[in-house]
Parts: C-alpha cells; sequence; structure tokens
C-alpha cells in the first residue's frame, strides 16, 4: 500500500467516524430544521399559487409577480402535498 | 463463562450473518442494484427525500433504535439464566432481526419510499391499514407506560438521577438557544453544554434528591411520573428545535462515551458470569416460551426499528448497497448492546439472590451499578460511575418516551379529529397520551407491563415481516426467509399477549387485585387483547393476501 492509499484510507476513516457522530448527534436535529423551513414554504407558496390547487388566495396579478421566484420550488411543493402520508410519517 | 467469550461468540454471529447471510440475502434475493435510482434521489425534495451518506445513516439509525430497550430487556431476561438469554439474543439477530430491519427499508426503497400505512393499503387491503395504525397506536401507548416506568423507578431507586436529568434538560435547552437563537458555534455549544450535564451527575452525588426534597417526595412515584410526562409535554407542543432535539443532542454525547467506556471496562475487567447459566422453565413472570422471547425486545428483534427504516431511513438511502450496512448493520451493533447489557447482569452480582433483590426495585438500578463497576476499571468513582449509568438509563427511555408521546399527539388528532374538533388541538392530543401513560406507570406492575410491550413491539416486526413477505410473493421473489420468521414471531407474541392479558385480567375477574393494581391491571390486560384481536384481523388478512399473491402466480401468464 502506498503511502497516499494509506493517508486517504486513514482521512477515510476520521471521515467515516466524523459521519457517523454527526448522524447519532446532529442529522435529527438538521432535518427538523429543513422540515420546518419547508412547511413554511409550502404555506408561502400555497398563498401565492394556490390558484393551482382551486384556492384563490392572492390575486392573480400579485401571484405572477412572485411566480419567478417560486418556479423552482414548485415540482417539489406539487410532490409533497399530493404524496400519500400517514401517522407512521411523523415518527421520521 | 468469562464476558469476553460472550463477545467473541457475539462477533463471529455477527461475521456469519452480516458478511454471510445479509450479503447472500442482499446480491442474490433482493439483488441491490447500485444503479437503480432510489426514492431519495429520485424525489429529492431536500428535506425527507435527500440522498445521505451510509456512515451518517448509520448513526442516524442507531441512534433512532437504541433505546431503553435493548438494555431493560436482557437485564429482565437473565431470570431464565444467561444462556437462553444470550441464545435467543444471537440467533433472534442472526435468523430474524436483521431480516426485518434491512428489508422494511428495501421493500420502501422499491415502493417509492412508501410508509408502512400506504404497503398495507396497497400490499394486502385498505382494511388492513386502518387495523395497522389503530395496532401502532397502542402500541405506542405501551412504550411510553414500559419506559415511564424505566424513568420512574430509576428517578425513586437512584437518588442521583434527578438532579443529573435535571441539569441533562438545562444542557439540552440551552444548547438549543445557543444553535437557533444565539447562533453560536457548535463545538462551543457542545463542550458547554455537555460540560453542563457532566456536571449534574457529579452534582447527584453531592446532592441526592432524598436531601433536597426529602424522603417522602424523593421516593414518591407520583412526583416522578408527573415530572417524566410534564417533560414528555413540553417535548411534543414546542417547537422541536427548542426542547426535545438539542436535549437529544446532548443526551447522545453522555449514552455514547458511556458506551464506549463501559466496553473498554468489560475488556479489561473481563469478569466471568456468576449467575446460572440457566435456572428454571417457568418464573414469576411466565414461561421461557413465550415470555421469555418478547422480554428481550429490541436486543434481538424490533418493530420499532421496522417503523424507524421504512418512514426515516428508507428515502434517505442513496444508493440500494447501503441499505445492509444501514439496516442489517445497525441491527448487529444493537445486539451488542443486548450482550453488553446481559455482561452486566449476569457478571455483577455475587447470587442470583442478590440480582433478585436488586431487580425487583426496577431494571435502572441494575444498569446503573453496572456502569459504575465497568467505567470504575478505567478510574472513575463508584459514586460518579452510578450517577452516570442511572442519567443514562433515564436518556435512553426518556428520549423514546418524548417521541412517542408527539407521535401520539398527531395520532390522537388524526383518529379522533372528526369525532370532536377538541382533539385536533395539540395540548387536549398531548394530555390524552400523557394521561394515558401515566396511569400505566402508576397502576401497572413494570414486569408485565414490560411484557405487554415487549409482545406488542414483537408483533409489530412479525406485521412488517408479513408485509414484506407479501411483497416477495408479489414480485415472485424467494420468500420462505421471511415467511418463517414471520409465523414463529407472530404465534409467538400473541401467545405471549395472550398468556399476560389472561393473568391480568383472571386476577381482576377473581378479586384477586385492589385499589390501584385493580386498574392497572384492567387497562394492561385490554390493552393487551386489542392487540392480539388487532393482530389476528390483520394476519386474517394477509393470509388472504398471500392467497391471492399465489394463485397469480400458479396462473400461465397471457399473451397478447
Amino acid at each position: 500500500m502506498s503511502k497516499d492509499d494509506k493517508e486517504q484510507k486513514k482521512g477515510g476513516i476520521f471521515q467515516a467516524v466524523k459521519e457517523f457522530v454527526y448522524g447519532v448527534a446532529a442529522h435529527d436535529s438538521a432535518r427538523f430544521a429543513l422540515k420546518t423551513r419547508a412547511s413554511m414554504e409550502h404555506l408561502f407558496i400555497l398563498i401565492t399559487m394556490g390558484d393551482m390547487l382551486g384556492v384563490p388566495i392572492l390575486p392573480p396579478y400579485y401571484s405572477l409577480r412572485l411566480l419567478p421566484y417560486v418556479v423552482p420550488q414548485i415540482s417539489t411543493w406539487k410532490r409533497r402535498m399530493l404524496r400519500e402520508k400517514d401517522l407512521t410519517d411523523a415518527l421520521a | 463463562m468469562n464476558s469476553v467469550l460472550v463477545l467473541i461468540l457475539a462477533a463471529i454471529v455477527f461475521f456469519i450473518g452480516y458478511r454471510f447471510y445479509a450479503k447472500t440475502i442482499d446480491t442474490k434475493v433482493i439483488k441491490a442494484d447500485p444503479k437503480r435510482a432510489t426514492p431519495a434521489t429520485m424525489y429529492m425534495d431536500g428535506v425527507e427525500f435527500m440522498p445521505t451518506s451510509k456512515n451518517i445513516l448509520f448513526g442516524y439509525q442507531f441512534k433512532s433504535i437504541a433505546g431503553a430497550a435493548p438494555i431493560i430487556g436482557p437485564i429482565i431476561a437473565i431470570q431464565w439464566g444467561w444462556l437462553p438469554a444470550m441464545i435467543w439474543i444471537l440467533l433472534g439477530t442472526l435468523f430474524i432481526g436483521w431480516v426485518q430491519d434491512y428489508t422494511s427499508a428495501m421493500i420502501s426503497v422499491r415502493n417509492e419510499g412508501t410508509s408502512f400505512g400506504g404497503l398495507s393499503y396497497r400490499l394486502i387491503s385498505p382494511r388492513a391499514r386502518i387495523i395497522l395504525l389503530s395496532f401502532i397506536y397502542f402500541y405506542l401507548l405501551l412504550i411510553a407506560g414500559a419506559f415511564g416506568n424505566v424513568v420512574v423507578s430509576t428517578a425513586v431507586n437512584l437518588k442521583s438521577a434527578p438532579m443529573a436529568w435535571l441539569f441533562l434538560t438545562i444542557g439540552g435547552v440551552l444548547a438549543g438557544q445557543m444553535i437557533y437563537r444565539w447562533k453560536k458555534d457548535i463545538i462551543l455549544t457542545t463542550v458547554v453544554t455537555v460540560l453542563i450535564a457532566m456536571l449534574g451527575i457529579y452534582l447527584g452525588t453531592v446532592g441526592p434528591s432524598d436531601k433536597i426534597l426529602g424522603e417522602t417526595l424523593a421516593n414518591s412515584r407520583v412526583l416522578w411520573t408527573i415530572a417524566a410526562f410534564v417533560f414528555c409535554y413540553f417535548a411534543a407542543v414546542l417547537p422541536i428545535w427548542r426542547f426535545a432535539l438539542p436535549i437529544n443532542y446532548v443526551a447522545s454525547y453522555i449514552v455514547f462515551f458511556g458506551l464506549f467506556f463501559g466496553v473498554i471496562g468489560i475488556l479489561v475487567l473481563h469478569p466471568d458470569f456468576t449467575l446460572p447459566a440457566y435456572t428454571d422453565f417457568t418464573i414469576k413472570i411466565g414461561p421461557i416460551w413465550p415470555i421469555m422471547f418478547v422480554t428481550i425486545a429490541c436486543g434481538a428483534i424490533s418493530g420499532w426499528h421496522s417503523l424507524v427504516s421504512s418512514s426515516g431511513t428508507a428515502r434517505q438511502l442513496e444508493n440500494e448497497m447501503d441499505a445492509r450496512p444501514v439496516g442489517a448493520g445497525v441491527m448487529f451493533l444493537e445486539m451488542f448492546l443486548a450482550i453488553f447489557a446481559l455482561i452486566i447482569a449476569g457478571t455483577l452480582y455475587a447470587s442470583a439472590a442478590d440480582y433478585g433483590a436488586a431487580v425487583v426495585k426496577g431494571p435502572g438500578g441494575v444498569f446503573a451499578a453496572g456502569v459504575a463497576k465497568f467505567l470504575g476499571a478505567i478510574g472513575l468513582p463508584e459514586a460518579m460511575g452510578r450517577s452516570y449509568g442511572s442519567v443514562m438509563m433515564i436518556v435512553l427511555a426518556i428520549t423514546i418516551m418524548q417521541l412517542v408521546i408527539r407521535f401520539m399527539r398527531v395520532a390522537t388528532s388524526e383518529l379522533l379529529g372528526d369525532v370532536s374538533p377538541l382533539f385536533k388541538n395539540p395540548h387536549i392530543g398531548t394530555f390524552v397520551a400523557s394521561a394515558l401513560g401515566a396511569v400505566l406507570v402508576l397502576t401497572g406492575w413494570w414486569q408485565y407491563l414490560w411484557v405487554l410491550f415487549g409482545g406488542a413491539n414483537q408483533l409489530m416486526a412479525s406485521l412488517a415481516l408479513m408485509l414484506v413477505t407479501a411483497w416477495l410473493m408479489s414480485e415472485g421473489k424467494s420468500f420462505a426467509w421471511t415467511f418463517y420468521p414471520m409465523i414463529f414471531m407472530f404465534v409467538t407474541t400473541v401467545a405471549a399477549l395472550l398468556y399476560t392479558s389472561y393473568s391480568l385480567l383472571s386476577k381482576v375477574l377473581t378479586g384477586a387485585v385492589q385499589g390501584e393494581a385493580l386498574i392497572g391491571n384492567t387497562l394492561m390486560g385490554l390493552v393487551g387483547f386489542f392487540l392480539v384481536i388487532a393482530a389476528l384481523l390483520l394476519g386474517f388478512e394477509g393470509f388472504k393476501a398471500f392467497g391471492r399473491y399465489r394463485t397469480l402466480r400458479a396462473q400461465p401468464a397471457s399473451v397478447g
């Protein structure tokens, strides 16, 4: 095994341990923070793009002004809104 | 037998199970394909569906499944002798435990990340989903009761525990504030808050609860039950970043250090087992079959793992090849945790009588004494070690408990929200869940409660295996390796629940119990019977689905 390989392996093990500790301690927190942000974004999209679900909330003029900012999120939003959910989703 | 030999035996089981059995199933039956897109990559939303490194997922899965159960189960089960307990932990994990964890993740991965409710609807029947979700609610209630009992008995019997628990809570809340509000550096936050938790462990030894609160309050089960459920109440209704998550964050370091140095302590001391290898077929809580098999709970197989694997982990797997290290690998690690607990209980006491006197007060005391002994081997004073062990026990139980109460709040809103809008209120939902859990803790005998929890937990596992078997049949894959474990677990757990529920209710009907025990026995007995009925209905639906898939396979494929 060359010196580089050894160093790479050592770095790999260190990285693996670091990721394991992150997974144990902080991954859940990061996921919940992302979930909270996603919920806020969905609320925002619902307000601006509610027409897409048949819920007219804002006048279309403002929706159209905001459309360029919302476009990147629309596919994710629709998928999350329409995906079948049940109680066990609350666990993860 | 020497404890190091037991560790070596566990290592051999791991090697055979993970390197050969799991690898064969992964490559030959499931045919995990690194090129096939997983739900995390196909439906990436940066939130639930997110490709994540297998090392992170390994840690996440371990943290999610390693609660108090793999520790408490073996401590109680050693009453039948350490040998049957050890055999079941090793063989249960080898033939059933990892199979369930791994396949629960894979079934979800191959079905677009669908969770168990949707899978039971699709693979078994629409009715199966409703039965399964009702089953899960009462199963979670038993978790809250059984783990609540562990917290309360530990707080009552180890007087240093309440102070350590209080400081851990303070450290956790401060961690949330520092990370999310003050935007402080994560390393600084970790050092400060873990030190606060450690300070609490030390202060617990100089300021035990009986000195501060007096004997009466320190020994009051009512007080500590209220404390435990108020803690869970806050965890359920406050924003998750403010209370539940940062406390879990700080607690994970306490548990991690405790386990790491505890294992080193075992290797340093390498004690012999002092308790008998086998005692009797029938003991006070019941016969070895089926009761011991459910008492050990998560150390061999657990339904909880299937919920975590299918709802959380499956949506984050970056590559199908990661399912084996994450799903199966973590289950084998949990097996080592159960073996660690077995070694603690089996080597700590000079005789069975000493162990009996200790365990009757609750498993927390046994665990804390074991942690003290093994941390003592690396130089920690005995009182500090005991305090450390007590807070570890509380942490392992209460982190799952708070998640369960939070989940039950959501479930109450979903199941009863249409009956009355009151149940949609988060405070009402949390109160209902906490009150039911508290009644179980205050009125139920903890060993029966534990057996009921274990029964429900492993019945959940057999239901998960039923789903997996239906899926394998629908895909035309070999299914004997999940079908027979499912049958064994189903029969064993239904028998255990029936035996325990009958024991509880017969005491009620013959007037053998009065007062609090009357309420506890009635409630536990009825919940046990409800779970059996739900499982039988689900089993009936499952077998109808199996018949359907067999017929489909027998029919020749139509042409054109």
